[in-house]
């Protein structure tokens, strides 16, 4: 009996602990415009210096071919130039190629003009050969990670020095902005022959700097090459990236000025941060998304087909759109990030081009509706459920902001806090009931959308089936105009926000500290931060 | 001695075989994959898959052991599964990192804690003895992570005297890679130092009350030479004896603090594979700090033996 007291004792005290974290009402997300470039206007900028960027994770292996940390990506802008990328306003433009492809046979050939007079970093030319290696590495390496990306390609193929074309049975219309991203990356063919596997250990690419060394577990140095085409824009001489995992060291140091820049700065940290004098703030707006996952018939593993889930959420889509109309967003979002964050509703980014009416619409927090919903599915209240979150303090937070939210809404939910890695074993392995996770996001919403939603895709946790999804989803791949394509994601989300496999919460910001002793550093909406026209500001030491 | 030596090494290899196995088993048990771990929210079957291959983690769990420990007898402890590289490299590189910082920490908690102790000993009850009391009590106390975050604030940030993190290799260059490490070692050595003042402040105050101090005061002996030559050198003992036992106490603190200094050491490379879930670089760090374990105390054993001929080895000898 004692033991018995104690251990309620004890949950009291949990539900005491984790469940009085306050969602104050707060006043609307206050305009938080895009500040996407350290202007370097009304300065003298400094030749020559070496920049030190503070990286919040080690970057896994600098390969285009096989990397999958995002943080790669920040180390390879410098030092490997894509066929495409994105601008300050998020619109594709050529970077090795000389204008967006050219889309012939309905779309079903991608012809892509290339620079001329360019030379990779180890003196190899650039040109429409080298690209093909590359991309057809992409294609056949057997740990690529890009494969998938390019869909499916029948052939590349050289149609002169200067332009390649690729080949489809059918369209697809993600293909730009794929090259836009590590699949444009294009490796210098001696330097894959010499190193083959291990190009990642000393990649060469086309790019304002060159790859010099990587200490493990700390750092990774580029020099500036004297090869690249617009040498003349380049002002550092080095920049190193250091690897600094927990965001309150970035912090000091950027304070300390031992490093210049630092990204993923969070939202709780900002205000200080800024009362600094000489620290500046990048920021916009990101692709991705935070959201929470239902098991609805991830049974068997991400992949497998769909199967039965015990669980009241699984069985009765009023019982996740009750859960849904229960978060009011706006509240939970402002409290808990401060403000920084935007409540989202979809995994379309109302600032691209492919945002529509129908993909912008958000369910209304009505928690009385919820009620009702939940009567109407013959649940008694509270529906207890738990969820499965990771265990970093931003996330905590907003998970009991939303057992608060629910609460009125009626469910109880218990909070599972749990280690990153095994956070995404479960995920992938289908051991939850709801689980709190993100995407980095993609330019183009086929990234961000069909392996989440279609069925039996690699990424698709909730284990979500809808045949007129996969239909539509399939539809907007093969069109070509962003319009039309807009059109039928718009469908789609329509339909996700009938079946609630998951619930699309916030969008975060993606935020990065610099030092006002440097200029030229921008983040753009993919969210990395770009160093290669960065420079000292004359004067200052 | 000869077959004392042989019975410690026999069971040294048992002790290393079963450190193995354990280590084995164990990250394997744990939740989450390596290639899950490193493709991250990115993760796409297909690719996890063919990463898993490449590694032989699909292998059955015998013939992963296998493999490993052929290879360990080669030399090759594998390669990371996170960066691609050796894993010998990366120990090659951080292991000096946290030699250097334990080494200077140590040299750091001696000065100050034998400084502090022989102090506080001599000015019993007046307020020497009360500073170096006080210095005891915060450096037992205070939480390494803590004091860690305190110094960067204050002493990096505010004053600007140290580098907040960093490190430059000490053979290469010398001043500035002490410099790089000191605040780092004067954290770590906080605690050790507070542990050796306590030593030596209670053995010389238990050694200045004996007999044989007092008679060479009454003979007349100068009291400098009373301290160093009977007090200092017999508390001595104890003191190295402690020293010897907190070793290892500074090799887990490095975690710590090598984690807040942003240390490319052992102890930061031990933490990240472990969330990395990176199997090669998780068992070749617990077989080094289980040899290194191993070596040690057949060390101070040995060494045991040849201070004191009283203390015998392995019985009769």
């Amino acid at each position: 009996m004692p033991a018995r007291t104690a251990t309620a004792a004890l949950a009291g005290l949990t539900l005491l602990l984790v469940g009085c974290y306050p969602v104050q009402p707060r006043a609307a997300t206050p305009e938080r415009p895009d500040v996407t470039t350290v202007s370097a206007e009304g300065t003298s900028v400094e030749d020559g210096g070496d920049l030190v960027m503070g990286l919040s994770a080690d970057p896994d292996q600098l390969d285009p071919t096989t990397s999958s940390s995002l943080y790669t990506r920040y180390v390879m802008s410098s030092i490997c130039e894509k066929l495409y990328d994105i601008d300050a306003e998020g619109e594709l433009v050529p970077q090795l190629a000389t204008a967006l492809p050219e889309l012939r046979d309905d779309g079903r050939t991608v012809r892509i003009p290339l620079r001329t007079g360019v030379e990779f970093a180890d003196g190899t030319p650039f040109d429409a050969a080298a690209v093909r290696t590359s991309l057809e590495r992409h294609l056949t390496k057997e740990d690529s990670a890009r494969a998938a990306e390019m869909g499916p390609v029948k052939e590349v193929a050289m149609v002169d020095d200067r332009t390649v074309e690729l080949r489809y049975d059918q369209p697809f219309g993600p293909i730009t902005a794929s090259l836009a991203d590590r699949a444009g990356m294009i490796m210098s063919p001696t330097a894959l022959e010499e190193l083959g596997d291990d190009f990642g250990n000393a990649p060469v690419c086309v790019g304002p700097f060159r790859f010099v060394e990587r200490v493990p577990a700390t750092e990774i140095r580029v020099e500036r090459d004297p090869r690249y085409y617009a040498a003349d824009e380049v002002r550092l001489d080095s920049i190193t990236y250091r690897i600094m995992t927990d965001a309150n060291i970035r912090a000091a140091n950027l304070r300390s000025g031992d490093v210049q820049v630092v990204d993923s700065v969070s939202p709780t940290s900002i205000e200080s941060l800024l009362r600094e004098p000489g620290i500046g703030l990048l920021q916009t707006g990101s692709l991705g998304y935070q959201g929470i996952t239902f098991n609805v018939g991830n049974a068997d593993g991400v992949g497998e087909p769909p199967g039965e889930v015990d669980s009241p959420l699984a069985d009765d889509r009023r019982v996740r759109q009750a859960f849904e109309l229960s978060l009011d967003r706006a509240a939970l979002v402002n409290s808990v990030f401060d403000n920084w964050f935007q409540p989202a509703c979809s995994p379309i980014s109302p600032e691209t081009s492919f945002a529509t009416k129908a993909s912008n619409a958000c369910p209304p927090y009505d928690p009385e509706r919820s009620l009702e919903l939940l009567e109407e599915a013959g649940l008694e209240t509270p529906v207890q459920l738990s969820m499965k979150v990771s265990n970093t303090p931003d996330t905590l937070r907003l998970a009991q902001a939303i057992q608060g939210s629910v609460a009125k809404g009626g469910f109880e939910i218990e909070i599972e806090p749990v280690e990153y890695t095994t956070l995404l074993d479960a995920q992938t392995r289908g051991d939850f009931q709801l689980l709190q996770l993100g995407w980095s996001g993609r330019i183009d919403p086929h990234g961000n959308m069909y392996s989440f939603l279609a069925t039996g895709q690699s990424s698709n946790y909730s284990g979500y089936s809808d045949p007129t999804v996969d239909r539509l989803l399939k539809k907007a791949a093969r069109q070509v105009g962003t319009a039309e394509r807009a059109e039928t994601y718009g469908e789609v989300v329509r339909l996700v926000h009938r079946d609630d496999p998951l619930i699309y919460l916030y969008r975060q910001r993606n935020l990065t500290a610099y030092s006002e002793d440097v200029v030229g550093v921008s983040t753009y909406a993919d969210g990395v931060v770009r160093l290669s026209r960065a420079g000292f500001v004359e004067g200052d030491d | 001695m000869a077959r004392y030596l042989l019975h410690r090494l026999w069971q040294s290899l048992v002790t290393l075989f079963l450190a193995s196995v354990v280590v084995f088993v164990g990250v394997r048990a744990l939740p989450g994959d390596p290639a899950l771990a490193l493709a991250g929210e990115e993760a796409d079957p297909a690719t996890l898959a063919a990463v898993r291959a490449d590694l032989g983690l699909d292998q059955p769990l015998v013939v992963q052991y296998g493999a490993f420990v052929k290879n360990l007898f080669r030399g090759d402890l594998g390669t990371s599964i996170a960066t691609g590289t050796p894993v010998t490299d990366l120990i090659a590189t951080t292991l000096p990192v946290t030699l250097w910082l334990s080494l200077y920490a140590l040299t750091v908690a001696v000065v100050i804690g034998i400084g502090a102790g022989v102090v506080a000993a001599v000015h019993r009850g007046r307020w020497p003895e009360w500073i170096a009391n006080g210095f005891t009590l915060i450096g037992l106390s205070v939480p390494s992570f803590w004091l860690g975050i305190l110094a960067i604030l204050y002493l990096a940030v505010g004053l600007r005297w140290f580098p907040a993190s960093g490190y430059v290799p000490v053979l290469e260059e010398p001043l500035r890679g002490l410099y790089y490490l000191t605040l780092p070692a004067l954290v770590l050595g906080t605690a050790l130092a507070a542990v050796i003042m306590r030593q030596t402040r209670s053995s010389m105050l238990e050694t200045l009350s004996a007999d044989y101090v007092r008679t060479a005061r009454a003979k007349g002996m100068r009291e400098r030479r009373v301290l160093s030559r009977f007090a200092l050198r017999n508390s001595m003992i104890v003191v190295v004896t402690i020293i010897g036992l907190q070793l290892g106490g500074l090799v887990s603190g490095a975690v710590v603090t090598e984690r807040i200094f942003g240390l490319p050491g052992f102890g930061k490379l031990t933490l990240d594979s472990v969330f990395t879930r990176d199997y090669p670089v998780i068992q070749a760090v617990v077989i080094i700090t289980t040899l290194a374990y191993i070596v040690i105390n057949l060390g101070i054993d040995v060494l045991y033996s040849l201070i004191n001929p009283r203390i015998r080895v392995g019985g009769k000898a």
